[in-house]
């Protein structure tokens, strides 16, 4: 890692990979250092952050009562046949 | 009863062809992949097909399980195999966009000794913690994500939403570390790309 002059580009891959996640790292001192300095790459972190966070609070449907007896007529089928 | 043994001692039973021992696995673990092929593909209809066609494969290899890894871990590869074996049949993947890292982060708004001037990248709108996504929203998720290939969308899934190690998922989907950091890398920018309009306007 560069000592000096972290660009964007050098936080970029970073901030997709870990997000805001071993920044106190000591290898990683110089990225944070312009992460804190840039509101471009906080802008972009943050955005990242609410993609993941968006489709966590999806609400997704829960499994319907028909389609776990239709699962267990199925596998029971499957149970004789192989018998 | 059966459901009060343990999950090692059932696997063993239903190995051993106890169908009771079977169906009580299949109890338990229902609705992990019935939520899981939700997230992957998006569709109430193709997750259930899902659901019904991983049991039948579980049955069929149970007794390959070899128990060099967790079961859920093996059971996340029957999944995701049966995954990647529909997208190939429809041949969606083909025509899928290329994933690149867009690089648009601006060098911009900095002075010569890089200091930032301005932020030029515009803000995302806040997103509150108990979010009511409206259906226009809901929609966009949706089609974001199915326009991703599947094999950055299982990665995408497994990493960001089921919360497994970036060491598990690479055991699930066969790959290296290094491909799994990748993969994930990609699939968050371009779900970001995908969504930035309508956070941003």
């Amino acid at each position: 890692m560069r000592r000096r002059g972290v660009k964007c580009s050098d936080a970029f891959k970073h901030i997709c990979e870990n997000l805001d996640q071993k920044l106190n790292a000591p290898e990683c001192r110089e990225i944070k250092k312009h992460i804190d300095r840039c509101p471009n790459c906080v802008a972009y972190l943050d955005s990242l952050k609410k993609t993941i966070l968006l489709y966590r609070e999806y609400p997704h449907p829960k499994l319907r009562n028909k389609t776990r007896k239709r699962l267990q007529a199925t596998l029971k089928l499957r149970f004789s046949q192989i018998r | 009863m059966r459901d009060r043994l343990s999950e090692a001692a059932l696997i063993k039973k239903a190995q051993q062809g106890d169908h009771r021992a079977f169906a009580a696995l299949v109890r338990q673990y229902q609705d992990l992949v019935y939520s899981f092929a939700f997230k992957v593909c998006r569709n109430r209809e193709r997750a259930e097909e899902t659901l019904q066609d991983t049991f039948i494969n579980v049955y069929r290899k149970l007794k390959q399980f070899d128990w060099k890894s967790k079961f859920s871990t093996w059971l996340y590869s029957i999944i995701t195999n049966d995954c990647l074996m529909k997208r190939r049949r429809t041949k969606l993947d083909a025509a899928s966009i290329s994933i690149n890292e867009p690089v648009h982060l601006h060098e911009g708004g900095r002075d010569e000794r890089g200091e930032v001037l301005a932020q030029t990248l515009p803000s995302w709108r806040e997103t509150p913690l108990e979010i009511t996504l409206s259906q226009e929203l809901r929609g966009l998720l949706d089609s974001a994500i199915q326009k991703l290939p599947m094999d950055y969308r299982l990665v995408f899934v497994l990493r960001d939403l089921e919360g497994k190690s970036a060491e598990e998922t690479a055991n699930i989907l066969r790959l290296s570390i290094p491909a799994v950091k990748s993969r994930l890398r990609r699939a968050r920018v371009f779900l970001r790309e995908q969504l930035n309009e309508y956070m941003t306007s």
